[in-house]
């Protein structure tokens, strides 16, 4: 009771202090050879909305991180262009001393760059820290729509394929790889789909339900609500094992569909140049944070699966997504 | 009656010290943040967020709707009495709030805002009581011709609030949009930023809004050098018995319209309050009035804010369909408690559901209350002199500007926009049509692509659909009305004033 007192009370202590306006000074320089991390509070930015996928990860992590190291850690949300916009910013705006953070998915990282030769930056401008977890994609239609299963699902794409429409975030956000993955595997002609661009899943998924749109691919997590309230069904997952969210619902591959590799996935980053000792700080810290059983009851609550990498690994998994989606946006003629 | 009796029991709970408490302070910080521009309800529920790990997910949903519905209330107070839209939805109320205050009528103005803002608010709440699963599915209807319809039904408001010349208003909306296309488009490609890199984000529009509003205000004060801001008395803040039946039908007429948009995901407050003041000033009898200080004119967009902001926590508690940035940031606070909404959120959650509506209901009261007597206080900002307040709100601008994106671009484009702002006030060039298309500019936009997708550059799809095509022909009969509406109202207040007059603006 009191302390539920006490957190109204800060609450208010806590806003009366933004509004005096004070800004977090992103661009001071800490002294790098101090291996003191860290001294003061850290901004991490998504460059997603508020509420989506990224910001429950960065927000549920900076929680935790917050806590482990006595330092505020601030969630700032820079949207726009895919996630190129709150990338750019922290590339450009940004400190190179581990207090301005990254929080990223796959769209804003691997799709973009292989969808986007223009972008204002290059994957040599991040440092990959760690990956978190990991959200499969799900194909879901409309709860009502005349297909029982992905079976017959496949045969109607397969005779039918100018009458596909499906949302994706852009021609080479990540939903247009599932869709052009699974298309290739049942041998339907990709070229004939329509795509429709869509603002995120709040914006996709609705649409899909109301069936203004057949297909849509998106994270688990994300299409859970809506398949819950009878809206969507899941005809199927892209995911090596079921989801531990929807354990009766069949995996593609079970299906019959192979060569899916395309998952939503979510990881920390930052400027490269961000000292290699706050790199570790990072790793190691995530890598707690990931097997602490409160933190992962907290991914439950928001339907994602922990899946750590570490920034070895982590930038190897991206080079090599990155090279496999460039590959397909050419086959597929994506970029002009 | 089986939500009767739940809604009951739940506000039995809410009525608990700590539940009550919550709403308490969700209202307070809700009416502060509503009233300084650029920290709106999105930045306070998202600062306020982990708060959400010390308090039960009761509590802490309950204070973080009272923020959101809170903020609706005091987007009008200095909105009315300075002339400044603490949120985009507020821009309406400034154009009959403000000259309202200047006759010395701010007070039965700000009365009448909270009024309103109560009536639909508690007519939001008991649409989400009642009809909860009815209209969500409703929402799911509009796919995108239908939201490029909506958009282009919206866009005729321009006409009526052109001002005296339908074409300098024309001029200014197609100046606001190609702001909005500023930035990345829809598909990721760079528009129009001049070979400058901090111009590829986009411009902000909080920072337009301050600056096209409140330093423009502060410009004009500093030539007329004189109260400008300052308006001296404020009258009572009880509005009398005749501004109460003047408004009333606007207020049902506006959190009705209110209302129905709020379902619509992705339908922004700003829209339906430009929406509610336009079919005001049509169904009025005396149009000219308006932007000359119609009370119908507050009434009207201050009940349609709080209805579309209520109407919003229908799609969310029903489908989990977030229809505003704000709710979005909700929305996650439910899922951290893990609370998926869904009509599972209502079985298994019922409690907890019935407990944070019936809050909703206190909350309202609590903040007629709050509102009706406390704006005395407020309103004593208008009586500090204006060499004091006016730097004092440039301050408040900057830091407003800054905060919404931490970026030192956004104070500049306000500081720009201001003397834009004092420009266009000269040469009578009015301001909201900018405003308008900028907002509309992009979602048009981005329906017109999406359904032009679908149908494969189609264009029957915008005819063929029924919804679509209906809202199409009542766009074609609104801008038919309005523009026989403006021509007789230039007459009218020329017979009356003897000279040409601005209409609004």
């Amino acid at each position: 009771m009191r302390r539920k007192v006490a957190g109204m009370l800060a609450s208010l202590v806590l806003l009366g202090a933004v509004m005096v306006g004070c800004s977090t000074g992103t661009n001071s320089t800490a002294k790098k050879e101090e291996p003191k991390y860290p001294t003061k509070p850290i901004e991490i930015t998504v460059p997603f909305a508020a509420g989506g996928g990224t910001d429950l990860n960065a927000r549920a992590m900076s929680e935790y991180l917050s806590k482990e190291w006595g330092q505020p850690i601030n969630v700032v949300n820079k949207t726009g262009a895919g996630g190129a916009t709150g990338t750019l910013e922290v590339l450009k705006k940004g400190s190179k001393d581990g207090y301005s953070i990254l929080t990223q998915s796959v769209s804003a990282v691997s799709a973009s760059f292989a969808g986007n030769p223009n972008l204002p930056f290059k994957m040599e401008d991040l440092r990959f820290i760690a990956r978190l977890a990991v959200d499969p994609l799900a194909y879901v239609v409309k709860a009502d729509a005349p297909w029982k299963d992905l079976k017959e699902f496949n045969e109607w794409v397969k005779k039918n394929p100018d009458k596909l429409t499906f949302a994706s975030n852009g021609t080479t956000a990540i939903a247009t790889f599932g869709v052009i993955q699974w298309m290739d595997s049942i041998g339907a002609d990709f070229s004939k789909a329509k795509l429709v661009t869509t603002n995120g899943s709040g914006d996709a998924l609705p649409k899909v339900a109301g069936g203004h749109i057949v297909l849509g691919v998106q994270g688990v997590s994300e299409v859970a609500n809506l398949v819950k309230a009878g809206k969507l069904k899941i005809l199927g997952i892209a995911s090596p094992q079921r989801s531990p969210y929807f354990p009766d619902v069949p995996t593609m591959e079970e299906q019959g569909v192979k060569g899916i590799t395309v998952t939503q996935w979510y990881g920390v980053s930052a400027p490269a140049g961000i000292p290699d000792y706050v790199v570790k700080k990072w790793e190691s810290a995530i890598e707690k944070m990931l097997n602490d059983s409160a933190y992962q009851e907290k991914m439950k609550s928001i339907l994602v699966q922990p899946d750590y990498l570490n920034s070895e690994d982590f930038t190897k998994y991206v080079k090599e997504e990155t090279e496999k989606f460039k590959q397909i946006a050419k086959e597929k003629g994506l970029i002009k | 009656m089986e939500a009767v009796s739940m809604l009951l029991s739940g506000f039995v709970e809410a009525f608990t010290p700590m539940n009550l408490l919550a709403a308490l302070i969700g209202a307070l910080v809700g009416t502060l943040v509503g009233m300084l521009p650029g920290l709106g309800p999105t930045s306070a529920i998202a600062i306020l967020l982990p708060l959400t790990t010390v308090l039960g997910p009761t509590q802490g949903i309950i204070m973080l709707a009272g923020i959101y519905y809170g903020a609706m209330y005091g987007g009008s107070t200095t909105a009315i009495l300075l002339n400044i839209p603490g949120e985009v939805s507020s821009v309406p109320t400034c154009l009959d709030g403000y000259p309202l205050a200047k006759q010395g009528r701010g007070g039965a103005a700000l009365g009448i805002a909270a009024i309103a803002s109560f009536v639909a608010g508690v007519m939001g709440v008991i649409g989400l009581v009642f009809f909860a699963p009815l209209l969500a599915d409703q929402a799911l209807k509009f796919g995108p011709p239908e939201y490029f319809a909506l958009m282009t039904l919206a866009l005729t408001v321009i006409v009526s609030l052109a001002g005296n010349s339908i074409l300098k208003g024309l001029m200014m909306g197609v100046f606001g949009y190609l702001l909005a296309m500023v930035g990345m488009g829809p598909s990721g490609q760079i528009r129009f930023n001049f070979g400058i890199d901090e111009l590829s984000a986009g411009f902000d529009m909080i920072s337009i809004i301050i600056g096209l509003f409140a330093i423009t205000e502060v410009l004009k004060g500093m030539e007329e050098k004189q109260d400008a801001i300052s308006i001296g008395k404020i009258g009572s803040v009880y509005p009398s018995i005749s501004d109460l039946r003047k408004s009333s039908k606007s207020i049902f007429r506006g959190g009705l319209v209110g209302f129905l948009l709020g379902l619509l995901p992705g339908c922004s407050t700003a829209v339906s309050t430009f929406l509610a003041y336009d079919l005001e000033k049509k169904l009025s009898k005396t149009p000219e009035k308006f932007g000359q200080g119609a009370i119908e004119g507050v009434a009207a967009p201050e009940s349609a804010n709080n209805a579309t902001s209520s109407a919003g926590f229908i799609p969310l508690f029903a489908l989990g369909i977030p229809s505003s940035p704000p709710l979005a940031i909700l929305l996650a606070g439910l899922m951290i408690y893990g609370l998926a909404p869904g009509p599972v959120l209502f079985e298994q959650n019922g409690s907890f559901v019935w407990t944070v509506i019936a809050s909703m209901f206190i909350g309202n009261i609590m903040l007629l209350v709050l509102n009706l007597p406390l704006v005395g206080i407020w309103a004593r900002l208008t009586q500090i002199p204006f060499g004091v307040i006016g730097p004092v709100i440039l301050v408040l601008c900057f830091i407003g500007s800054y905060t919404v994106r931490n970026n030192l671009l956004d104070v500049f484009v306000a500081l720009v926009f201001g003397i834009l702002g004092y420009i266009f006030h000269k040469f009578r060039w009015p301001v909201v049509p900018l405003v308008l298309c900028y907002i509309l500019g992009p979602m048009l936009e981005q329906s017109f692509v999406q359904s032009l997708s679908m149908s494969g550059g189609n264009f029957w799809i915008f005819i063929e659909r029924p919804i679509s095509l209906s809202i199409l022909i009542a766009s074609a009969i609104l801008l038919f009305v309005s523009l026989i509406l403006i021509r007789r109202t230039k007459l009218r207040a020329k017979e009356a004033v003897g000279s040409e007059v601005d209409i609004a603006g």
